[in-house]
Order: structure tokens, then sequence, then C-alpha cells
């Protein structure tokens, strides 16, 4: 197959699962010679107080920029450059978007995210995204 | 770092996505100097797994061993080694026991978005759903 992995998009959420997607994906960016795009998502479907939304936005936000940056100084290290993307929406929506936006040929997730409830098999977003993609993923255990 | 994938887990069934599964575990391995190995389930139905006779269809396992010797030719072109199991069971839970079993030393698998199944599902497999969710190791969904 002629096709190799010339984007791997990265969706992180600053859990233990993401560093460990982004571990593999360093590894992947090295012996395919692929760029990596770092993407977080900020969750705006969740149901949230009318009052504290604006709040509550705000802090997913700044974690969001903080968690990404991180990652990004992670990845100089190792001198691989690349992307980063803040979004704001349905998490799923969104990276699909993104995947089909940039043609990406690889999603790299994590088996589990941030959930409230840690899942004992794979956690939803992972199983959606998985579900649904336009392109390959590959999960990290 | 160094690339820790250095055996690849290739499940078949002899539909055209398992062939392109296959395909991008060879590149993979291509990649990381790593081997694949090849493993054909045949469906064996839930009463045949606990009777000894279920076993002993072996007009259905010769289809299953021409696929691996397949399987064989296809990696030996593009110089990769390639190693071939076939098992009689539930394609699913073999398939992640396998993966899973520490003996195998399974790095990662390699698998299909769809397989042979009925084409009622349009994203995802029941096989590679159950291999995603049950299997220990890092899950490659080709598409």
């Amino acid at each position: 197959m002629t096709a190799s992995f010339k984007k791997i998009l990265v969706p992180i959420d600053g859990s233990i699962y993401s560093e460990k997607s982004l571990e593999r994906a360093c590894d992947f960016a090295d012996a395919f010679g692929s760029g990596l795009i770092l993407i977080y998502v900020v969750e705006k479907s969740i149901p949230i107080n009318l009052l504290d939304r604006k709040e509550y936005l705000d802090i997913l936000r700044k974690f969001g920029t903080n968690v990404l940056e991180k990652a990004n100084k992670k990845l100089s290290k190792k001198g691989i450059t690349a992307k980063i993307l803040l979004k704001e929406g349905n998490i799923v929506n969104e990276i699909e978007k993104i995947a089909k936006k940039e043609k990406c040929d690889l999603i790299l997730v994590g088996s589990k995210g941030l959930g409230s409830v840690t899942r004992l098999f794979l956690g939803s977003v992972s199983n959606k995204i998985s579900q649904t993609s336009p392109c390959s993923v590959l999960i990290v255990k | 770092m160094a690339i820790k994938t250095k055996k690849i887990l290739a499940p078949l069934d002899g539909s055209k996505n398992s062939i392109r599964g296959l395909d991008m575990a060879i590149h993979i391995a291509r990649q990381s100097q790593g081997t694949v190995v090849a493993l054909a389930v045949k469906t064996v139905p839930g009463i045949y797994a606990i009777h000894p006779l279920g076993f002993l269809d072996f007009n259905s396992m010769t289809e299953i061993k021409k696929l691996l010797s397949e399987a064989k030719v296809r990696a030996a072109k593009k110089g990769i080694d390639l190693t071939g199991k076939a098992i009689a069971g539930d394609p699913g839970y073999d398939i992640a026991r396998f993966a899973n079993n520490p003996k195998n030393k399974i790095d990662m698998v390699v698998i299909g978005a769809r397989g042979r199944g009925s084409a009622k599902e349009i994203f995802l497999g029941s096989v590679s759903n159950y291999v995603l969710h049950k299997s220990k190791k890092p899950v490659l969904v080709v598409k």
C-alpha cells in the first residue's frame, strides 16, 4: 500500500491516556515522517447551568490551552513540530470535521479520557470516533 | 524512542477489508522492521465449540490454510516475515484472547473495519468492535 501516514490527528484531553497516545504519535512521526496535528475540543454540548456557563467554558478553554502548550513542549523536545488547534463544540463532531478538512490519514486516540466514570474497556469518545471516522483509527491502550 | 511494534497481529477472514488491513500491517512492519502474525479464525457455531467433533471439519480448514498461504505470498513480495496461525472458534473472542496472551508478544493489532458479516452495519463490524473493546494492546482500525 502506498498510502503512508502523512498527517496524524491527535486529539488530547490532558489525561494519562492522551499522554500515552502522544508518545505513540512521536514514534509514528519518527518512523513515517508524518506531520502531527494536536487538537483539544472544548465540549459545549453538555448541559451546564446557564449562569455558570460562561465561566465554566473559560476555565475549560484555559485548561485546553495549557494542555496543548504542554504537549507542544514535549514534542519540540523531540524535535517534532505540530500544528495546534483549539475547537469548541461536540467533541466527536469536531474531530471528524478536522479529520476531513485536513485530510488526515490516521486518528490516534487513547482508549479512555477524562470521563467522570473510568470505563472498564473503552471510552465513549474513542468508541464513537472508531465507529464513524472517515480514516483509520489507532487506539492506544 | 525506538518503535516498539515488533510483532503485529493481522486477523484475516478473506474479505477485501481484511486484505487491506494486512497490507497496512505489512506497511507498518516494513517501517519498524517487525514481523506480521496472520490469524485466520474458522467460525464454529457455539455448540461445536463444546463438542469435540466440531473441530473435525477439515473441509473448511483447507480454505483457511489457502488464505494463510496467500497472505504469506503477499508478505513475501514485500520482504516481510509472516507466520500464519489457524484457529477454530468464535472470531472476536479468539482474536482478543490471542492478542492478550503474553506468550504471543503481540505489540499491535491491525484489523479491517468490516469483515464478512452482513452489510447492515455501515460503520464498524461486530468483530472489529469486539476486538477494539477487549484487547489490551493498541488497535489500528483500517478503513
